[in-house]
């Protein structure tokens, strides 16, 4: 904890240094049109990277997972091969369309048998076997093997793009803002708890509800808001909002107010402090976290556009992803990461730490599902957002923008 | 039969309700109880917490005793329900979405060594 113990309430401006960024209400129809969600699909989710684990699950040569892309419905298989490398293919067999591997993770000695008709691929995805291979018709193994998805590491996440040709590489998706916060120990945090919920909403309410904390002090009444409203932040403000580029990134303000019993416990008893700032971290911060260098940061939301943000301290981070499954429905999935337990007396902080992130997020999730049926309903046509929502204005502006280039791209290819 | 360190014998009658296997059962009994019986078993830890984490303190995970698993278990449930009695006087988040709709799919040992 630090001795300054009366931090400044945060003022407004935060909008007004991002000119080209309107402050009037805006339009919700992007929040639940079928025709906007298409849109998206093609302009942006199929232009995107997505994160779909970590190089440690497949620490090994041939150590592998599967997975099935929620908003695309693919099939996919990532592996380790025994040059190192990340490999993801789309998991399904050039016989006839089974998935190769079924499990959802393990370890292959080196081949993926289909349980179907049983060819084999290898690491590298080359078709090394086909039973009973006299009996066709000349298949050519070599032009045979699984169809490689594009696949890249940052900092330890695995990443795929959905698309055979990515827009972009995921260095340039992830831009100034993934080098700004490469750096942070991500891999310290080698034990995880996720969870996973559909919800009926649109894909950027989701990202909308951690991205304001505006809320906190109302919302969140007895849980988040005594340690943001400890110093007198009454209003829940933010000590700032970082734009770069379609990502963001959201600083949080607050000082650790009197803990409640359990929590005391943890934090005291069970070496569980990760969640509160700390002034010995025994590392430097990259300069995208905590960008503005305050003593009383506690926690940046990271935010890289579209559908997924870090919620992060010193000590420890929480993803929270979203899948979109349609105009109204959307996947979220939260993954708590947290430092290796030692003890016993450990092993219960970590349990205390995920069980908060839960239960804060099912609060903030209360609010979903009732503000979509406003907006499939045409109960709400215009959001207002308060000078420290910029971060879903952002959104707002991006997705707008995206959508009104694309729509000239398609007029003018067909003019 | 105990099956709790000999110091925390007085915990004894929560074991049989209040043990479970992972986070997802603990999280179905505490939806599951009434707000009355939670307040009993948070009650009847909370005094004990101290010196429980200082039993706990001195075992490694991957390496407990049977009897020092089950009094894990039972802060691990210790910590499922202190929400319920500290923010909403109610097994379920106030106000809250469902839980009961959220899927874990990926779980932290409650006993397992880690690295
Ligand atoms: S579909 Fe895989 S072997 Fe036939
Ligand atoms: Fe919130």
């Amino acid at each position: 904890m630090n001795e300054l113990a009366t931090p400044p309430v945060p003022g407004i401006g935060l909008t007004a240094r991002y000119p080209e960024i309107d402050t009037g209400p805006v339009d919700t129809a992007i929040y639940h049109e079928p025709a906007a969600y298409a849109k998206e699909m093609e302009a942006i989710f199929k232009r995107s990277w997505f994160m779909v684990g970590r190089t440690e699950q497949i620490a090994r040569a041939g150590d592998f997972f599967t997975y099935t892309l929620p908003t695309f419905r693919q099939e996919i298989l990532v592996c380790r091969d025994r040059d190192g490398h990340v490999n993801a293919f789309h998991n399904v067999c050039t016989h006839r369309g089974n998935v190769v591997e079924h499990r959802k993770e393990g370890h292959s000695q080196g081949l993926f048998m289909c349980r179907f008709h049983g060819w084999a691929f290898d690491l590298k995805g080359g078709l090394a076997r086909i039973r009973d291979e006299e009996g066709f018709f000349g298949v050519d193994k070599s032009c045979n093997g699984l169809k490689r998805m594009p696949v890249g590491v940052w900092q330890g996440f695995i990443w795929v793009c959905p698309s055979d040709e990515p827009y972009q590489s995921l260095e340039d998706f992830l831009g100034e803002q993934g080098r700004d916060t490469a750096g942070y120990p991500w891999g310290a945090c080698t034990q995880s708890y996720q969870f996973e919920v559909e919800v009926d909403c649109n894909w950027k309410l989701v990202n909308d509800s951690p991205a304001e904390v505006y809320h906190i002090p109302v919302l969140h009444p007895n849980s988040a808001a005594p340690t943001m409203m400890a110093s007198g932040n009454i209003m829940g403000r933010l000590l700032g909002t970082e734009i770069k580029g379609h990502h963001r990134t959201n600083s949080h303000y607050s000082v650790m107010g009197e803990p409640k019993p359990v929590q005391k416990l943890a934090y005291f008893h069970a070496a569980a402090a990760q969640n509160v700032a700390v002034d010995d971290k025994g590392y430097e911060l990259p300069k995208g976290i905590n960008p503005t260098r305050s003593p009383w940061w506690t926690v940046d939301l990271i935010q890289f556009f579209p559908t997924i943000g870090f919620t992060l301290s010193a000590g420890m981070y929480t993803a929270h992803q979203v899948w979109p499954l349609g105009p109204n429905k959307s996947l979220y999935q939260q993954r708590v990461f947290v430092r290796p337990a030692k003890t016993a007396a450990e092993r219960f902080g970590q349990e205390n730490t995920m069980v908060e992130f839960r239960d804060v997020v099912m609060e903030d999730f209360s609010t979903l599902e009732r503000i979509q049926r406003a907006l499939d309903t045409g109960q709400i046509k215009q959001f207002h957002y308060h000078d420290h929502e910029l971060a879903l204005r952002h959104q707002h502006h991006v997705v707008t923008t995206i959508l009104a280039e694309w729509d000239r791209e398609q007029a003018s290819a067909q003019g | 039969m105990t099956t709790l360190p000999p110091d925390f014998a007085d915990l004894e009658r929560f074991v049989p309700d209040w043990v479970h296997a992972d986070a997802p059962a603990r999280m179905a009994k505490r939806q599951g109880s009434t707000i009355a019986d939670i307040k009993a078993f948070y009650q009847a830890m909370l005094p004990r917490g101290e010196a429980v984490l200082a039993c706990l303190r001195g075992h490694q995970l991957g390496d407990l005793p049977a009897e020092v698993e089950t009094l894990l278990r039972l802060m691990l449930m210790l910590a499922e329900v202190a929400p319920a009695v500290e923010w909403y006087d109610d097994p379920a988040v106030y106000d809250g979405f469902p839980v009961g709709r959220i899927c874990y799919t990926r779980l932290i040992s409650d006993t397992g060594a880690q690295a």
